[in-house]
């Protein structure tokens, strides 16, 4: 379905390699992690639906909580800390799983972490499509606004991709920090505001904002896709940097240990 | 004499190793209190070899002589150590089995990744796609998954797609160990002897005499990660024998 839709537009582009590889590399990742099961893709969409499920049980039958809206504010929080989730796990070790091309090929090691993300992404996007078709019949009120979505997107992109990049550098050297992450994915979980309203923050930590630049992204896919707010673009554009800086960190980290893959795996 | 599309000089190659292993944070931390426990293995001792374009290289030597870490070096997946100075001009690739065909895709799909892998354009792809099944064999099963191919199959496969690679430098690492039948042994050593790759810089790692004997225009023999002979192979090879025959007694000796 996805190869279809994207074909023509990758036909229509110039012969490109290095596009073409990564879309390679990236859709055929993509495309084994559900073709094993009966339903397919639709497991990318089932799997957060059901995690989603049981924290609305809990957090409105079994503890009362005043967020408005809170089913879309829940669920669309979900789905970006998912990806976050997703994509920053399943790079870390992207260097060992993809050894065999290190060793045939010349393929940039940035690659191969470029391809790891965007595997993660076309789930993402996925999910989102269906997140928002639901919003947009059941939703509360749909706005313009919904516009800055593919920027918080890409924001959300270029972390995953600066992340998933330091950790698969520091994969060679300490291979344990698979675990290490696994906790710390879970404790960002209860400290960013995905189950709370963004008030708690704002009132008690507004220093988080300056610390994880998912805290900002989170609090403003809210304003646009649950209140039909404006985002706040001070916020916005301090994460946007942030990511650009975590992205550029990453490329250049990853061309520093480019030569140690070989050695240390 | 135009300048060598491959030139290495004083290249050195040495990894430290441990003798525990050294990737837990624990095993890090305990090894930044304590020294001494690794050690230095000189896989390549200053070597220096220029290549000219389209030449045919052999690289003979024993099991762990430092063959593959010279192709690695070649590749650039690994950097030599300091001072030593090596410079490759053109894109390199390593004609493998390994470079991995995936079970649930078809032999199409599979040639698609594999050779968008190798620097082919998809464009390209479509227009080798017949060639590359013929060669193969395989044109009644362009649609079956691979994890129904034999594995005679699935090596007629890879080879295929990466004699139509597009790439200034082929290495070849240890390639024929009696892939397919006798027909299709004789077409892949056809490949040589026809030049299909003609104009490639080809370095070719293997211990298959008559394919050396018949195609290298110069051959080089490693030995414990130090270079010892390189010229034409009879010279080379006759050095080559010497050794296996000195290390065989050697080990007799310690017995």
């Amino acid at each position: 379905m996805l190869n279809n839709l994207l074909k023509p537009i990758l036909e229509s582009l110039p012969e490109n390699n290095w596009l073409e590889r990564l879309w390679m590399v990236s859709k055929v990742d993509f495309w084994k992690r559900y073709y094993n099961n009966k339903l397919g893709i639709v497991w990318a969409f089932l799997n957060p639906l059901l995690h989603f499920l049981i924290y609305y049980f809990f957090f409105t039958v079994v503890y009362q909580n005043k967020v408005e809206g809170f089913a879309f504010y829940l669920f669309s929080g979900m789905l970006f800390w998912q990806f976050f989730s997703e994509g920053t796990s399943q790079g870390i070790s992207i260097y060992h799983t993809k050894i065999h091309l290190i060793q045939s090929i010349q393929i940039h090691k940035f690659d191969l972490n470029l391809a790891s993300c965007l595997t993660a992404f076309y789930a993402f996007i996925f999910n989102f499509c269906v997140f928002l078709l639901i919003q947009m019949l059941f939703g509360p009120d749909f706005s313009w606004y919904i516009l800055y979505l593919p920027l918080l997107m890409l924001n959300v992109f270029l972390i995953v991709l600066g992340v998933g990049s330091l950790l698969s550098a520091l994969y060679l050297y300490v291979k344990d920090i698979t675990h290490f992450w696994s906790i710390i994915i879970r404790a960002g979980f209860f400290t960013h505001p995905i189950l709370f309203p963004k008030e708690l923050i704002l009132e008690h930590a507004p220093i988080a904002i300056y610390i994880s630049p998912l805290v900002g992204i989170l609090i403003n896919l809210r304003e646009v896709v649950v209140y039909a707010k404006p985002p706040d673009l001070g916020i916005m554009a301090f994460d946007l940097i942030y990511g650009i800086i975590l992205a550029a960190i990453g490329y250049f980290v990853s061309q520093k240990v480019s030569y140690k893959v070989l050695e240390k795996l | 004499m135009s300048s060598p599309i491959i030139s290495l000089q004083h290249v050195s190659k040495t990894y430290r190793v441990s003798d525990r292993p050294l990737d837990s944070i624990r095993s890090v931390v305990f090894q930044m209190f304590t020294s001494g426990n690794m050690r230095e293995i000189h896989a390549l001792q200053d070597i220096n070899i220029d290549i000219q374009r389209g030449e045919f290289i052999g690289l003979i030597g024993h099991n762990g002589s430092g063959k593959s870490t010279l192709l690695s070096l070649i590749l650039g997946a690994l950097r030599p150590d300091k001072g030593g100075e090596l410079s490759v001009k053109g894109n390199v690739m390593m004609l493998s089995l390994g470079l991995g065909f995936d079970n649930h895709l078809t032999a199409r799909e599979n040639i698609y990744i594999n050779g968008s892998l190798l620097g082919l354009s998809l464009k390209r792809i479509g227009q080798k796609f017949d060639e590359i099944i013929d060669f193969a064999e395989l044109e009644d099963f362009v649609d079956t998954k691979v994890k129904f191919f034999s594995k005679g199959m699935r090596m007629r496969l890879a080879f295929a797609v990466g004699i139509h690679a597009e790439t200034d430098i082929l290495l070849i690492d240890e390639f024929f160990g009696g892939v397919g039948d006798q027909n299709f042994k004789e077409k892949s050593e056809a490949v040589f002897k026809d030049r299909l790759l003609e104009g490639k810089t080809i370095i070719f790692a293997s211990h298959a005499m008559p394919i050396l004997e018949q195609n290298a225009d110069r051959v080089f023999l490693l030995n414990q990660g130090e270079l010892i002979a390189g010229g034409p192979f009879e010279e080379v090879h006759e050095k080559y024998r010497e050794l296996m025959k000195a290390r065989r007694e050697g080990r007799m000796g310690k017995k």
